[in-house]
């Protein structure tokens, strides 16, 4: 089992919205992944971003600077 | 005495391999009668028969069901059974269950997606409370073992928690990556076909 820890979790409304994401932030340097989404979020299939706490304040501005689409952000145990 | 294993419906190895247990049990006088459901497990059983030097006698009951009698003398074969037979006991056969990645993507369709499916599998497999035994990687599967993967995170903690890690060197070598396998270790086409023939569970994602 991986051990857990608080993390941002966004869920994306769209897959094409997730990957999008990922690429761009990774390009950022964002050091965060894609995963499944939790399914205390979602119980439909999806994929999320989980970044560390530590970069909230840059992922809020990374967020007003791009268009995700409806972007919704939970912090929680992963 | 006469013993018993009904062995209908089990995977080879698993008729011999009770059989062989109850013969280790029996007494000289003593016969066991084998059920399986399948001509090539009577051949098994009777090829481990000859290698052991035992009496054996074959015969077919019905559809899928065959009856294999062994015993150490012509005369302990040819024994009335005079009470029930005694049921074998369960051979407890260890789960062995084997994830095989043959890509670095997963489905098909489109590649993109299919890269983050299969990060998101391997996510989810770590989260998993019983793990498989081993994973197994070949052609496009031997990159999510390499350095820079972006499966290396997931495939490390699996190895942490127990989970063997195998990679193609064939595989490596076509893509030029054997020098920079990052996790687990290299394996052949035969160690890959052994593992996948003991596995109690192949899962191909």
């Amino acid at each position: 089992m991986r051990p857990k820890q608080q993390r941002i979790v966004l869920a994306f409304s769209s897959t094409a919205a997730a990957l999008e994401f990922e690429s761009k932030a990774e390009t950022a340097g964002f050091t965060g992944r894609l995963f499944p989404v939790p399914s205390s979020i979602t119980a439909g299939c999806g994929l999320a971003w989980q970044e560390s706490t530590e970069h909230s304040d840059a992922l809020r501005l990374f967020l007003q600077e791009h268009d995700f689409g409806e972007v919704k952000w939970v912090e929680m145990l992963v | 005495m006469n013993h018993m294993v009904d062995a209908r419906g089990k995977q080879c190895p698993i008729p011999v391999v009770e059989t062989k247990k109850v013969l280790a049990q029996m007494n000289q006088e003593d016969q066991v009668t084998v059920w399986v459901d399948n001509e090539i497990a009577v051949q098994n059983l009777s090829k481990m028969a000859g290698q052991k030097n035992l009496q054996c006698e074959s015969k077919q009951l019905a559809d899928n069901h065959y009856e294999v009698v062994l015993a150490f003398s012509p005369a302990a074969l040819n024994q009335k059974a005079e009470q029930a037979p005694v049921a074998a006991p369960k051979v407890a056969v260890p789960d062995k269950t084997v994830v095989v990645i043959s890509s670095n993507t997963m489905g098909n369709g489109d590649d993109v997606l299919g890269a983050s499916l299969m990060k998101s599998f391997l996510y989810a497999l770590t989260e998993q409370d019983v793990l498989p035994a081993m994973i197994l990687l070949y052609n496009g599967g031997a990159k999510l073992s390499a350095q820079q993967s972006p499966a290396l995170e997931d495939l490390k903690l699996l190895q942490e928690q127990g989970v063997e890690i195998l990679t193609c060197g064939a595989c490596l070598n076509h893509y030029g990556l054997t020098e920079q396998l990052a996790v687990g270790s290299v394996t052949n086409m035969y160690s890959i076909v052994e593992h996948m023939m003991q596995a109690t569970k192949i899962i191909r994602p």
